[in-house]
């Protein structure tokens, strides 16, 4: 580092560092030490499988630990695999069922919710609580719910005259009820940063625009809702990128078959019954290369029309 | 007309509100029932107190060693990952190193793999390790807390840099000061990443589902599941199963509402 150099520095930095040469020696060995064991583990358990994970789609494994090349052969075998497809038109469907129907509900209930008052804050907590609770746990909850005979759903329905409906036994309606437990499950946290960011927004708009006379539906959609956008943006990625790795949700309803009739095998719980009921690991990988490749994709996709209609201030 | 308005969505934000808790609460009252009481129309709303499903559906499985695993699990992990969490996000904040950018881009990128494509090559690897069905292999996975980092990080760029500076003139080293004034100043957001790696250990699913197989090692919610594919039709034990795994995180949320709700507002930030 030249003279000059030094003396471009701003003066807090150079503060910070009263001796620039020998300690700046010192404490790039010093912040590799300190990085180091968050590293470790994330080389082992994150950027190495990442890696590998990709690999193992191009091999064979074998029970014996040998493990021959396979090129694209996993990956043919899985696009000519009805299920494969089944499981991922699944997921589609379930993220297409998703976003929206999020989007909608965490913004209808966060202006309803929205509020300091005590019994809101209390409806605002009951609202989050689901968001921590487990997916087993409560799924057992809901199968009691969807019962076709003794559920409440159904008692519900006869109550205001409609027709009882199957729920998870009906290949129809077994996915938007897995949708219906997944919104309860998650809605809390979109509901919580729209709160959070609608505390944020400059008071002044607001009471100008009341002043101005504009009632609450013009405030919430001309200006609360395009000053949120980047949350609502937020929302929107995350929810998609959730909806495309669905899980834990399916495997509680469905009691980890995916049925009924394959109606909620999503890519995920057919990867997981390859690898782990099969032993198709190689198979999984390659479902699962593909399945992070539209991940990417819709992700990149989402971003894209996102900043189209984001209102950044 | 306006305390009419007001009224009304006082109670339509109390009534969903409630709904909410519904589903957890009718497998309460499921659970709470005499048998005579469960397969009724319309579904019984008033639990009858009979703790006798419970105490029954505790005996018949090994809850207090799930649990207990569970813990076990959860204080390994928090442990690990809270020292490696404070170490990276200081290290990121306070120390001028080279490459700290494409350090920073490669913390970003963990975000953007989805953690169920690291499974197969993770199991891979405890399989190579002799770990399969430990304890271990549930922990050492998430020794590196990346939503952790990111949270201290926001935190610890609020501090007044005046702190690190009067303390480096004063002569105090990068560790005295991290060990005595950065992780004193940061103990609420420490306790709330620490709560949501418990939370997360306490529901976590898949990764244990596939490296476990005995109930020795295995969490509350593996046990679950498999009470759940073997007697789905047992609707009271399952219930009084829901409760042993739901209950505890619905008391940590009320004794912990606070720093649970902060952590979960905050988290936007990281993507935004």
């Amino acid at each position: 580092m030249s003279v000059t150099d030094a003396f471009l520095r701003s003066p807090a930095q150079s503060v910070a560092e009263p001796s620039p040469r020998p300690s700046r020696l010192r404490e790039g060995l010093l912040a590799a030490c300190l990085l180091a064991p968050a590293f470790v583990f994330l080389v082992a358990f994150v950027y190495a499988p990442a890696v590998l994970a990709f690999a193992l789609a191009f091999f064979n494994f074998h029970p014996g630990g040998t493990a021959t090349y396979a090129g694209l052969s996993n990956f043919h075998a899985a696009l000519s695999d009805p299920l494969f497809w089944r499981s991922m038109a699944n997921t589609g469907l379930y993220a297409l069922m998703m976003v929206p129907s999020t989007l909608v509900l965490s913004v209808a209930l966060a202006a309803l919710l929205q509020s300091n008052r005590r019994l809101f804050r209390f409806a605002q907590s009951l609202v989050v609580l689901p968001y921590i609770t487990p997916a087993v746990g409560t799924a057992i909850g809901w199968l009691w719910m969807y019962n076709p005979n003794f559920g409440i759903l159904n008692a519900l329905l006869r109550d205001v005259g409609l027709r009882p409906i199957g729920w998870l036994n009906s290949p129809h309606w077994a996915m938007p009820a897995v949708v219906l437990y997944s919104l309860w499950h998650g809605i809390g946290f979109d509901v919580l940063i729209l709160l959070s960011a609608m505390s944020q927004l400059p008071e002044g708009v607001l009471e100008s625009a009341r002043m101005d006379g504009a009632g609450p539906w013009t405030r919430l959609f001309r200006i609360t809702l395009p000053l949120i956008s980047p949350t609502l943006f937020f929302i929107a990625v995350m929810t998609t990128i959730g909806s495309l790795q669905a899980f834990a949700q399916v495997y509680a309803l469905s009691l980890s078959s995916g049925g009924p009739e394959n109606a909620t095998l999503t890519a995920l719980l057919y990867i997981y019954q390859q690898a782990f009921t099969d032993g198709q690991f190689s198979y999984a990988a390659a479902m699962a290369a593909m399945l992070v490749v539209c991940i990417f994709a819709v992700t990149a996709l989402t971003r894209w029309i996102g900043h189209r209609f984001t209102f950044y201030q | 007309m306006r305390t009419i308005g007001r009224v009304l969505r006082a109670a339509l934000a109390l009534a969903l509100g409630l709904a909410f808790l519904l589903p957890i609460y009718i497998a309460f009252v499921t659970s709470l029932d005499r048998p005579q009481d469960v397969f009724v129309y319309p579904p019984h709303l008033v639990p009858d107190w009979n703790f006798s499903v419970w105490v029954q559906t505790w005996r018949g499985n090994t809850w207090m060693l799930a649990i207990l695993n569970t813990v076990v699990i959860a204080l390994a992990t928090i442990a690990i990952a809270l020292t490696t969490t404070v170490l990276c996000a200081y290290t990121l904040v306070y120390i001028p190193f080279r490459g700290k950018t494409v350090l920073w881009t490669a913390l970003l990128a963990v975000l953007m793999i989805p953690e169920q494509a690291l499974l197969i090559p993770n199991f891979v690897t405890m399989a190579k390790l002799h770990l399969v069905d430990t304890r271990i292999a549930q922990i050492i996975p998430y020794g590196a807390s990346i939503f952790g980092v990111f949270l201290l990080r926001q935190h610890l760029l609020t501090l007044p840099r005046e702190y690190h500076d009067a303390a480096r003139i004063d002569g105090c080293g990068h560790l005295a000061f991290l060990w005595r004034i950065v992780v004193p100043l940061s103990r609420p957001i420490l306790f709330t990443i620490a709560l949501y790696i418990f939370i997360g250990c306490w529901n976590s699913l898949i990764w244990p589902l596939m490296v476990t197989s005995s109930p020795r090692v295995q969490p509350i919610e593996v046990l679950l599941s498999t009470f759940l594919t073997q007697d789905s039709s047992n609707w009271q034990g399952l219930s009084a199963a829901a409760m042993f795994a739901t209950l505890p995180m619905i008391a940590l949320f009320v004794l912990f509402r606070k720093p649970i709700l902060r952590g979960l507002s905050k988290s936007s930030g990281i993507n935004g």
